[in-house]
């Protein structure tokens, strides 16, 4: 009985948290494309609903009934599969990525989160890498040039990236003593991490850029040389998952993850605590502020060359990232 | 039944499952994708039995960074297709993976029954944390071993970044 129990309530609460992705996710693409129009001086969505507030909706709508190609060549299994493992990891994060401290309504306490392990912060990057597989099996099932290259492009950034990421978080790490993501929330009540981490911050913004596929690495669809990369080949709802699960959910949840670890989670803003704003509110400010931040980066800056991407990752950022821990440790020393 | 029983007995089934797809797969690409199944499943196990550093370490090393390079290497040889198994090379692999199952059954059972003689009880480990135990051994008792391992990792990486580095000398040589 309480087996059921237990798993009733983790049902619930986790299809909760998916939902909302999936609501949000819809809405994010909204952001974006107004974000969009506007850095390009032209409105945006317009037409659909006032200000063009029902556009995702009948975009949601134009994807599910769109006719659903498979190309007469592709490996059909992996075909299907891989946009499941491209978007199936990037949920999994929400696991444990903390929303705020829990709290009580009604006599129930509410834990705004699905699970609080102590390794929260190793399981969150070994998800973000493992959605990896999706780009890299979609380019080989498609069984065509341009997927192929894209799919192996993705592999070669990701690589770099995924190395200078594990050292970057390792600032916050020392700093809280703990792997928890909501103890690393609970350690910065009186200064953010991002006091002496500022270069560990600085890489994992270029860490997010390249994992996600946002534009000066998006090296694994450039449009102008590789057709669409390694959705080449993908229709309809398919091809619709693999940039609702990169650009969307991947870049809203690893932004979330950047919060806790550098500006403090839920904690108010400084000389800003006497507002009487709840905690989750605190932390979605600051959750769009910095989606907000990659949106700008992705629709101001040009391309990178795919081996100036990899060059960058193994001479610059890891060294940054390694040189953060150096700085880092003198910190702990001398004020903790 | 418990939680962490009904999820070790899928966890395993699906390990097992996975392993015999890896040897079983004829296609290359699904044996790798039976590979990363089979790794995710023990870490999975390995969470079920309270182990989460080795369990996301797991995860991230083994599923992630290690097969990523197999599936570079085999995604970019075109057609790269199983062959039949010829019956003479199982004079060799047949003792061979006997000698490599007997070591490993020896390997965990020691462990197992030595992982309850340390001064981490599962009670001291629930409090501290998985990472706090591995990370007081690793630095502590076997600091020399985890030295010459990394030291060992050192030399790997510069042999291969020596093997790997083109050679500009005959370059500059072929163009004056």
């Amino acid at each position: 009985m309480e087996l059921l129990g237990t798993v009733v309530v983790l049902t619930i609460k986790s299809l909760i948290f998916i939902i909302g992705m999936f609501l949000g996710a819809a809405y994010l693409t909204l952001l974006e494309r107004k974000f969009a129009g506007h850095v390009q001086q032209r409105p945006g969505p317009l037409h659909v609903g006032p200000h063009g507030f029902l556009q995702p909706i009948a975009d949601a709508l134009k994807v599910l009934t769109k006719e659903d190609l498979v190309p007469d060549s592709v490996d059909k299994v992996l075909f299907y599969l891989a946009s499941l493992m491209a978007f199936v990891p990037a949920i999994m994060i929400l696991a444990v990525v903390p929303f705020g401290d829990p709290f009580t309504i009604f006599g129930v306490e509410i834990k705004p989160y699905i699970t609080d392990l102590n390794v929260g912060l190793l399981l969150a990057l070994a998800f973000g890498s493992i959605s990896i597989y999706g780009v890299i099996f979609a380019g080989w099932a498609s069984n065509s040039k341009y997927p192929m290259i894209g799919g192996l492009r993705k592999a070669a950034v990701l690589i770099g990236y995924e190395v200078a990421l594990g050292f970057a978080l390792v600032g916050p790490i020392m700093m809280a003593g703990s792997f928890s993501l909501r103890e690393i929330v609970e350690a910065q009540q009186n200064m953010w991490f991002i006091i002496p981490n500022i270069l560990a911050f600085v890489v994992v913004i270029f860490c997010i850029l390249a994992e996600t596929g946002r534009t000066p690495f998006d090296v694994q669809e450039a449009e102008a040389e590789l057709v669409g990369g390694y959705v080449t080949e993908y229709t309809g709802m398919k091809f619709g998952l693999f940039p609702l699960a990169e650009w969307y959910i991947a870049t809203f949840v690893l932004s979330a993850i950047t919060v806790i670890l550098f500006f403090g989670g839920w904690n108010p803003l400084p000389l800003m605590g006497w507002l009487p704003i709840p905690a989750f509110v605190w932390f979605f400010i600051k959750v769009f502020l910095l989606f907000m931040f990659f949106l700008w980066v992705h629709w101001t800056l040009p391309r990178y060359r795919v081996d100036q991407i990899t060059e960058l990752a193994w001479k610059v950022m890891l060294p940054l990232a390694l040189a953060n821990i150096f700085i880092v440790a003198i910190w702990i020393i001398i004020f903790g | 039944m418990e939680l962490t029983t009904t999820g070790f007995w899928v966890f395993s089934s699906l390990a097992v499952l996975s392993a015999f797809g890896v040897v079983f797969f004829r296609n290359i690409i699904y044996a790798v994708l039976s590979l990363i199944s089979a790794l995710i499943m023990v870490s999975g196990l390995f969470f079920t039995m309270g182990a989460e550093l080795i369990g996301a370490l797991q995860i991230l090393i083994y599923a992630v960074a290690i097969v990523v390079f197999y599936v570079l290497v085999i995604s970019t040889v075109p057609e790269f297709r199983g062959k039949a198994f010829e019956t003479k090379y199982m004079l060799i692999s047949l003792p061979v993976g006997f000698l490599i199952f007997l070591e490993l059954a020896f390997v965990s059972l020691y462990g197992a029954w030595k992982s309850n003689t340390g001064i981490f009880t599962p009670e001291v480990i629930q409090e501290v944390g998985n990472i706090k135990a591995v990370a007081t051994m690793l630095f502590t008792k076997y600091l020399f071993p985890f030295e010459v391992a990394s030291l060992i990792l050192l030399v790997a990486m510069i042999g291969a970044i020596v093997i790997g580095r083109k050679e500009h000398v005959i370059d500059e040589e072929a163009e004056g």
